[in-house]
């Protein structure tokens, strides 16, 4: 075997007749396509309103945690569509994808958004108690949205770079 | 009074117009401008509307959720606005002849009207407990309005 494996595994999605379909299809692809970008909504747009409200820009009145339950399931309905759409795209061009330089981008950021949150809720959302009625939040969650719309917004750059690639 | 197509074709040929349609990558970064917008825009319209349905944040008033993300929503409505402008000159014949651009832009003044006029003052007569039929209806309404306008503006690029 000459080429790696994850190359090798990602030109047999390729090749698979499900990839081939959706690629050849006349509009699989698009609507596939259309479902994830306009999902961005979903999971971007509720995540951001969450970290505005901790940076104190918006919803101060509201404690965190009310405006974390509102938000999150909807964070995760857009992940659900997000990631299975996006996997369906992947799947018809995975061997493309695979040497893109905006998707190895866009994976990598993938990766560091999902630590976001795990070392938030592990850290300073322990004792949100103390500070949920705050109107701005302690420093350490500040950094914490600040990194989720950095990474976020980088994460629909390099989205979008992938066509471009 | 010009055409609406003299407008268009001034915008093609404009210096914003010759830059995009010229430089490399200029559509390309304001397209990612347009969409980071568009993920605040729809975030915020889908809390104050979800709020309106009584499906979120019941306890709290629903004109205090308007008043704060209607701010997002104006600031990254002129972005979209902004950034539309660009990507317009980039394309504006075709986008002047594109049905799914006409639909985009009749859906955006149907949205932009219907906020201000009638979605405004009904969530900002609202506040704490469940939603009556009247606040429902305004915020089905919106919801399907703004749908219409991102599902037509990404056939923009499709048909």
């Amino acid at each position: 075997m000459a080429q790696p494996l994850l190359q090798h595994f990602c030109q047999i999605l390729y090749d698979s007749p499900f990839g081939t379909s959706v690629r050849e299809s006349d509009y699989a692809f698009s609507v596939i396509e259309s479902v994830h970008v306009l999902s961005i909504t979903l999971l971007v747009g509720s995540i951001s309103i969450l970290d505005l409200r901790m940076l104190g820009l918006s919803l101060r009145e509201i404690p965190v945690t009310r405006v974390a339950r509102s938000v999150l399931p909807l964070t995760w309905a857009g992940f659900g569509v997000m990631f299975v759409s996006g996997f369906l795209l992947f799947w018809a061009e995975a061997a493309k994808s695979y040497t893109n330089p905006a998707f190895r981008v866009k994976v990598v950021l993938l990766l560091l958004v999902g630590l976001n949150p795990l070392i938030f809720h592990t850290t300073i959302y322990r004792r949100v108690a103390e500070w949920e009625r705050d109107h701005r939040s302690p420093w350490r969650a500040r950094v914490a949205a600040c990194v989720s719309l950095l990474l976020w917004g980088s994460i629909i750059v390099a989205g979008r770079a992938i066509a471009y690639f | 009074m010009l055409s609406p197509q003299h407008w268009f074709a001034a915008l093609a040929q404009s210096p914003l117009g010759h830059f995009t349609q010229t430089s490399r990558w200029a559509f390309a970064v304001i397209e990612m401008v347009h969409l980071l917008a568009l993920a605040a825009l729809g975030g915020s319209v889908l809390l104050v509307d979800l709020r309106l349905l009584g499906v979120i944040l019941r306890g709290e008033s629903a004109a205090v959720i308007s008043r704060d993300l209607g701010r997002v929503l104006l600031a990254s409505l002129a972005v979209m606005i902004l950034s539309g402008i660009g990507l317009l000159s980039e394309e504006a014949m075709k986008c002047y002849f594109s049905p799914a651009f006409r639909w985009k832009m009749a859906l955006l003044a149907a949205a932009v009207v219907f906020y201000f006029t009638v979605h405004r003052r009904v969530a900002r007569g609202a506040d704490g407990g469940t939603a009556n039929l009247p606040q429902r209806a305004v915020a089905i309404v919106s919801l399907v309005l703004w749908l219409g306008v991102g599902v037509a503006g990404r056939a923009i690029g499709l048909i």
